[in-house]
């Protein structure tokens, strides 16, 4: 027991040091105490990935409009000079409600058509727990305005409208790349000739990667599922690249279809890439603020 | 034996009674500014975490980045995206000693806390002044510094330079309580 005096002074020399070092580990593990999950934002750029939707939405209070050409086929040559002397024109305002939900309306030149639409993100990937997916569903109603043929059938003006109904299920797998899977079911009231289906069901695919925080490669695959009756439509392909400046995104991409609208790209696509058949266009996205957010 | 094992609570008492001296909130605000004559941005966040161990007058702040609101969606998108880089910084963080404290004295005390600042990524020795109330049950914080963004390698494009200045003031206040 001779040593016990100096093992009590060792012990309280150590205890005097640890003790600054105690506090230190205390103060770290209050800020490692899980805090819950954290939201995954930025999974795109914009509100599309290319000609689809993204998970995207304008946030509340927030006017997103945009405008949007596809130009003639490339193939044309010089005489179109490679399509650009035909431009087809989509038009469109997104105003969200709130943060996850937004409404729009759009005019494209492509059959006159004129279209009101909701987009709702109703799950939100999170970090940490709860969902690895985040879930949106999007509804649009399409108008075609073209005249009606002389050809003595009777129309109505509800045969001039088609529906699209998808669920975009997306994933930030990493800050640089984001995936999403897109089924769509396509209604329209009247079909243009007897051999083609009022419904069509599509299962798409679309991804993201960022080259750097302003420019990222983008690109969309639309497979269209049996029908019951064969078209001769094929499937939709986009390639492109966002580009972000700051109030602007601007999306360059090729793409085999031409319009520009839901029923369009995703059921009714008759070029292909195989035969050169493809055209040019951009998006651009420009934003404002004219709600309060808060 | 027996000796020993009163030596060892003694000394695990130590550990617990300073447990007893510390402070902490989850629910710290930290607001800032960039003023610039084109435009004023502001966001704030009221998810920030602190705590403070008046025995040994350690104080630490942590914020996740994407905690940070702004009145408009956009700006906010900015922020994470392009300068903060928040999933691969996901936290900003001040980690440091209060000096001329009297943790036995009433009313409103002028101090400095001087520590590591940390955020994208840069850490940054810094003294930040501000002041420490003793509350009935805990203390209160007040704060203010300002940050030149290049300090902490975040990159304003010229494009936008005009928009976004290059120091930002950053104001903090929190609420602590016995831990």
């Amino acid at each position: 027991m001779m040593r016990s005096p100096w093992l009590v002074a060792l012990l309280c020399a150590g205890a005097s040091l640890v003790h600054p070092l105690f506090g230190q580990d205390d103060l770290m593990g209050f800020f490692d105490e899980p805090t819950g999950p954290q939201l995954v934002t930025s999974v795109f750029k914009a509100g599309r990935i290319i000609n689809v939707q993204s998970p995207e939405t304008s946030g509340k209070g927030e006017m997103n409009f945009i405008i949007a050409h596809r130009f003639g086929r490339i193939s044309d040559g010089w005489y179109d000079l490679f399509g650009l002397d035909n431009a087809q024109m989509r038009m469109g305002l997104d105003y969200g409600i709130t943060d996850q939900l937004q409404v729009g309306i759009a005019r494209s030149g492509f059959g006159k058509t004129l279209e009101a639409n909701a987009k709702w993100r109703f799950v939100e990937q999170q970090m940490g727990g709860g969902s690895p997916v985040s879930l949106t569903a999007y509804s649009v109603l399409m108008r075609d305005g073209l005249r009606f043929p002389v050809d003595g059938l009777e129309r109505k003006g509800v045969h001039r409208l088609s529906f699209v109904n998808q669920v975009v299920v997306a994933r930030k797998c990493s800050p640089d790349v984001s995936v999403a899977l897109i089924p769509s079911l396509v209604h329209r009231n009247l079909v243009d000739r007897a051999d083609r289906a009022n419904d069509v069901a599509t299962l798409g695919a679309g991804f993201r990667y960022k080259l750097n925080n302003r420019l990222s490669v983008n690109g969309e695959y639309h497979y269209l599922l049996p029908r019951p009756i064969e078209d001769d439509y094929v499937n939709s392909l986009s390639l492109g690249l966002d580009i972000e400046t700051g109030g602007h995104v601007f999306q360059l991409h090729i793409t085999n279809s031409r319009g520009m609208f839901e029923r369009a790209f995703l059921s009714e696509t008759s070029s292909s890439w195989q035969d050169g058949d493809l055209y040019f266009g951009f998006n651009i996205n420009r934003v404002f603020q004219v709600g309060q957010r808060r | 034996m027996s000796y020993r094992a009163f030596l060892f609570f003694l000394v695990m008492g130590c550990g617990f009674g300073a447990k007893a001296q510390q402070f902490a909130t989850r629910s710290a605000h930290i607001a800032f500014l960039s003023e610039t004559p084109l435009e004023d941005i502001q966001a704030e966040s009221h998810e920030a975490s602190s705590i403070f161990d008046a025995a040994t007058g350690q104080i630490a702040f942590q914020v996740p980045i994407l905690s940070f609101h702004f009145p408009k969606a956009l700006m906010e998108e900015h922020f994470n995206e392009n300068y903060m880089e928040s999933e691969q910084f996901p936290k900003a963080s001040f980690r440091g000693t209060v000096s001329g404290l009297d943790t036995g004295a009433q009313g409103e005390q002028e101090v400095t806390a001087k520590g590591v600042l940390e955020m994208h990524g840069v850490a940054l020795e810094r003294e930040v002044k501000g002041t420490m109330t003793r509350s009935e049950t805990g203390w209160s914080i007040v704060a203010a510094f300002s940050v030149p963004c290049t300090d902490h390698d975040i990159d304003i494009p010229k494009v936008v330079s005009e928009n976004i200045a290059e120091i930002i003031e950053v104001t903090l206040s929190a609420n602590l309580e016995p831990r």
